[in-house]
């Protein structure tokens, strides 16, 4: 070890003053990240390939020239890197100002989507002057397109792509694309039709990357107008078995919407159209608030929980009795929570020795 | 005859490297425009999702998606076809379809009209004739030139009026006495370097190349001559197309590439013919193709037509192009050298660069020193266009003043008037006016005013022009051209063109001042590519030269 604390072998660079380790591979950015340097963003999405869009995470490198963009920037050894000198900063706050000035509004909803303030954040951080570099906005809506779950407000794109990124690299669905050039730029899909006549399978990872809000959750921007804050609950998905980690938003005692889980292990932020938008249900009118006994005459009746629990195990004790403890079945719904998931599982198992029991969306 | 079915077209192509662009093309040939049912189908065949295929399409300029598409008259409104009436002919074209293009590269001769494969020119639409491109004249002050040296003789496309000045006889010596190194080292002593704009010296770049793992390597030819003002490589390609293609077979030979592309930019359609025949004939006398005169060296060349857009000029955006990619600039480094062409490595040179291959390979690389003036090395060709008696493409020596080559070698201004600025490198290196007018042409010198030579496009605005209007058309230019990946490029080009159009009514004189600066910083030290860091350099020196005017400007819009 040598006196910075890094074994002699270990290639380094200077980051603000300070020598630090890095991997083979490792971006500057990564680095800086690493070792608690924040550099703003706004096209960055660590689980998508660097894309270099948005020259904020410029930085100041020894014997360059112009500031070079970190987050594309592979460190070599010795590297001399300096991420807030005056003169990138001042490029930053000019960056934004450029980007506030192609945009209608600055101000969104956070429910319309994971990242939706990253924007806004960086122009509070920065003390950007909106106001600044006026002129024509970039940026055709398609306020219109016929689904339930995706807002496509095209006045809030500042073309970072990374809906368009996320949804080749991490969906697979090539639904969307980059249409023409500059400042006519467009996020479109197949011939600018609508996302149900495309590829798009509606899982809504580009809604939850979008650093504006350009792109909204449909379900959840119903509950904008709830005077209330937002609180989020970590749990799992219980769709499937792949066991995505979802945020749970409510507002009150009501579920307003799901965000995907950026560090959950088995996603990563990535849902399906269940997982994400699928949670009407919960709360909805139709659910039945008391149980239901099928009466003589062919119709449901209200009946306590007594009346209803010894009707259920009356018949599961005949079944058992007449044929025996694997003629008993159990599948647990997806939509029941975990811990009834789990209860249903032991009462077959435990309960009846049996290991008939499965799930409905078993994937 | 029946036109060619879907699969036929995607057939002639698909099994040679690099295919989308032929079979795009050949369907906007067969329909006249790409229609939806093409795109699917090609997206289909090729594998690409419709989105990306369609979205790609959308990038370039020059694909139509509907009648009368690719036949319409397309009238080129740069800067020098500006002067001479370029707005006035596109409406007098507007009853057949006519669209503006940018500059298309023939400066020496306006307007030019693009309808399908045909150049037409002339200063009025009744007067529209079928053009070809000028012959350079002779060298005015007898300099011994590199690449014009021969181009004026009779029949020079074909093989044999090549061969009649020495032609293929560099190829010879090389593949047959020279190893790959040592022509490395030949063109690394001549001192060439890039002429497309950025200079890097040419025997570094074919080290990097050959010295790099990964197989098989490229050699790609930019011949997408895109920059306003710049001519130079439609003039060698249609008087001299086996140079070009000699100067990429030994760059073939001394990298280790065994493939080779020329990316031609749409507007030359006559020069692809011209570039095909010469091919097919440099084939079939077996100095391209397999084991060239009889060595294990081989090398196949392809020719790629692009589809209008400036961007793919730039060296990595070109080679997204080429592989049928949405042409957005490659994060550098890695470069192309390592990895270039489906991520191996690639050559890329301008068509000039290629064309002075031969030449020094046969007189060596302190022939080729020897050209330039003073310390400078070699020559470069100057397309010089606008307020000038006798506009077209000069070989200077390198080093030449910039008042020889406008006042003695192309005759002065026009009578009565002076000349009040010029741009250097086409557009891209802003202007140059006042005494920065005596400069000498070499990059040294020219850096040191704020801007460089770059592919050696030169045009002259005389006292009669309002240097604002130049400005703003040159700053449309590049907002028309940004490809939208960066962001200070993509709002920087559209807020500056604002700044210089009348748009920005609420700016004082000082506000102005303040916005285009910091606007035009942050785009030269923060834009991911050559465009937006060059952009600003009009505004710049716009500000420096004529800010009288300015100040007057930006009073009278308020």
């Amino acid at each position: 070890m040598n006196q910075n604390g890094h074994h002699p072998k270990q290639k380094t660079i200077i980051l603000n003053g300070r020598e630090v380790a890095f991997f083979e591979g490792e971006t500057v950015y990564e680095v800086a990240q690493r070792n608690q340097q924040d550099i703003p963003t706004l096209c960055y999405d660590d689980r998508l390939e660097p894309f270099g869009g948005c020259r904020l995470c410029v930085v100041d490198v020894e014997g360059m020239r112009n500031p070079v963009a970190s987050c594309t920037f592979q460190a070599t050894p010795g590297l001399v890197v300096n991420t807030h000198t005056e003169r990138i900063e001042t490029h930053r706050k000019t960056l934004l100002e450029m980007v506030v000035s192609e945009n209608r509004e600055l101000e969104v909803d956070p429910l319309r989507g994971y990242a939706s303030q990253e924007l806004t954040d960086l122009v509070s951080l920065y003390e950007a002057q909106t106001g600044r570099f006026q002129g024509s906005q970039s940026g055709t809506t398609n306020t219109e397109d016929d689904n339930p779950f995706i807002f496509r407000d095209y006045d809030l794109c500042i073309s970072c792509y990374r809906c368009v990124r996320v949804c080749a690299e991490e969906e697979g669905d090539y639904a969307i694309s980059i249409m023409n050039r500059g400042f006519e730029t467009q996020i479109t899909t197949e011939f600018n039709g609508l996302l149900k006549d495309s590829a798009c399978t509606f899982c809504g990872q580009c809604v939850q990357t979008c650093p504006t809000g350009a792109l909204g959750d449909l379900k959840a921007m119903r509950a904008a107008s709830i005077p209330l804050p937002i609180a989020k609950t970590r749990t799992i998905c219980p769709y499937c078995g792949v066991g995505c980690s979802v945020d749970v938003l409510t507002k009150g005692d009501q579920i307003v919407g799901i965000h995907p889980a950026m560090d959950g292990p088995a996603n990563e932020g990535a849902l399906c159209i269940k997982g994400q938008f699928a949670f009407d249900f919960v709360q909805h009118g139709d659910r039945l608030k008391t149980p239901l006994i099928r009466g003589e005459d062919g119709r449901f009746h209200p009946a306590s929980w007594d009346e209803a629990l010894d009707r259920a195990a009356d018949g599961f004790q005949k079944v058992e009795e007449q044929y025996g403890r694997h003629a008993v079945y159990g599948v647990a719904s997806g939509r029941a929570p975990h811990e009834a998931a789990y209860t249903m599982q032991k009462f077959i198992r435990a309960g009846y020795g049996t290991h008939n029991i499965d799930n409905c969306s078993r994937a | 005859m029946t036109n060619p079915t879907d699969l036929e077209l995607i057939d002639r192509w698909r099994h040679e490297p690099a295919p989308l662009l032929p079979i795009l093309h050949a369907f906007h040939d067969r329909d006249g425009y790409l229609s939806e049912e093409a795109i699917r189908t090609v997206a289909d065949e090729l594998r690409i999702p419709a989105a990306d295929l369609f979205g790609t399409v959308t990038f370039y300029h020059h694909f139509s998606r509907s009648a009368p598409g690719q036949s319409a008259p397309r009238v080129c409104t740069g800067p020098i076809c500006r002067l001479h009436g370029a707005e006035t002919m596109l409406s007098d074209l507007q009853d057949q379809g006519a669209t503006p293009m940018p500059c298309s590269g023939r400066c020496d001769v306006p307007i030019p009209v693009l309808k399908g494969h045909t150049t037409l020119s002339g200063l009025t639409a009744e007067s529209l004739t079928p053009s070809r491109s000028p012959l350079p004249d002779p060298n005015p002050a007898g300099q011994v030139e590199c690449v014009f040296a021969h181009i004026r003789e009779p029949d020079r496309t074909s093989l044999a009026g090549y061969e009649r000045t020495g032609g293929y006889e560099a190829l010879t010596k090389a593949v047959k006495t020279l190893t790959p190194e040592a022509v490395i080292d030949m063109v690394d002593r001549s001192g060439l370097a890039g002429r497309g704009g950025a200079g890097f010296p040419t025997g570094r770049k074919w080290h990097y190349v050959r010295t790099a793992p990964g197989d098989p390597k490229t050699v790609v030819c930019n011949a997408d001559e895109g920059e306003p003002g710049c001519f130079k490589d439609r003039t060698i390609m249609d008087y001299d197309p086996h140079g070009l293609i000699e100067g990429m077979v030994i760059a073939g030979y001394a990298t280790g590439a065994t493939r080779g592309f020329i990316y031609l930019r749409y507007e030359y359609p006559e020069t692809e013919l011209v570039l095909t025949q010469a091919l097919a004939a440099a084939e079939a006398a077996g100095f391209v193709g397999d084991h060239i005169l009889g060595s294990d060296f081989s090398f196949n060349l392809y020719i790629r037509r692009g589809a209008g857009a400036y961007i793919c000029g730039e060296e990595t955006s070109l080679l997204n192009s080429l592989e049928g990619k949405h042409p957005f600039p490659r994060n550098r480094p890695p470069y192309p050298t390592t990895n270039g062409f489906e991520d191996l490595p690639t050559v890329v040179n301008n068509v000039e660069t290629l064309a002075s291959v031969a030449p020094i390979v046969r007189h060596g690389a302190d022939w080729y020193q020897s050209l330039g003036l003073g310390d400078h090395a070699g020559t470069k060709i100057i397309s010089l266009s606008g307020d000038v008696r006798r506009p077209g493409n000069y070989e200077v020596p390198i080093g030449l003043p910039l008042q020889t080559l406008i006042n003695d070698w192309a005759g002065g201004p026009l009578s009565g008037r002076t000349v009040q600025a010029v741009t250097m490198a086409g557009l891209s290196g802003g202007f140059l006016a006042g005494d920065d007018l005596n400069i000498t042409l070499d990059d040294p010198t020219i850096r040191q005013k704020g801007s460089y030579l770059g592919a050696g496009g030169i045009m002259v605005f005389d006292d009669s022009r309002s240097m604002i209007e130049v400005a703003h058309d040159a700053m449309e230019f590049f907002a028309h051209e940004s490809c939208g990946k960066c962001f200070p490029c993509r709002i920087g080009t559209t807020r500056l063109t604002e700044r210089l159009n009348g748009e920005a009514k609420n700016l004082t004189h000082d506000q102005w001042l303040i916005e285009v600066e910091d606007l035009g910083r942050t785009m030269k030290e923060t834009s991911a590519c050559g465009l937006g860091q060059a952009a600003p350099l009009v505004t710049e020196s716009l500000v420096r030269y004529f800010g009288d005017e300015v100040r007057k400007y930006v009073e009278n819009s308020s």
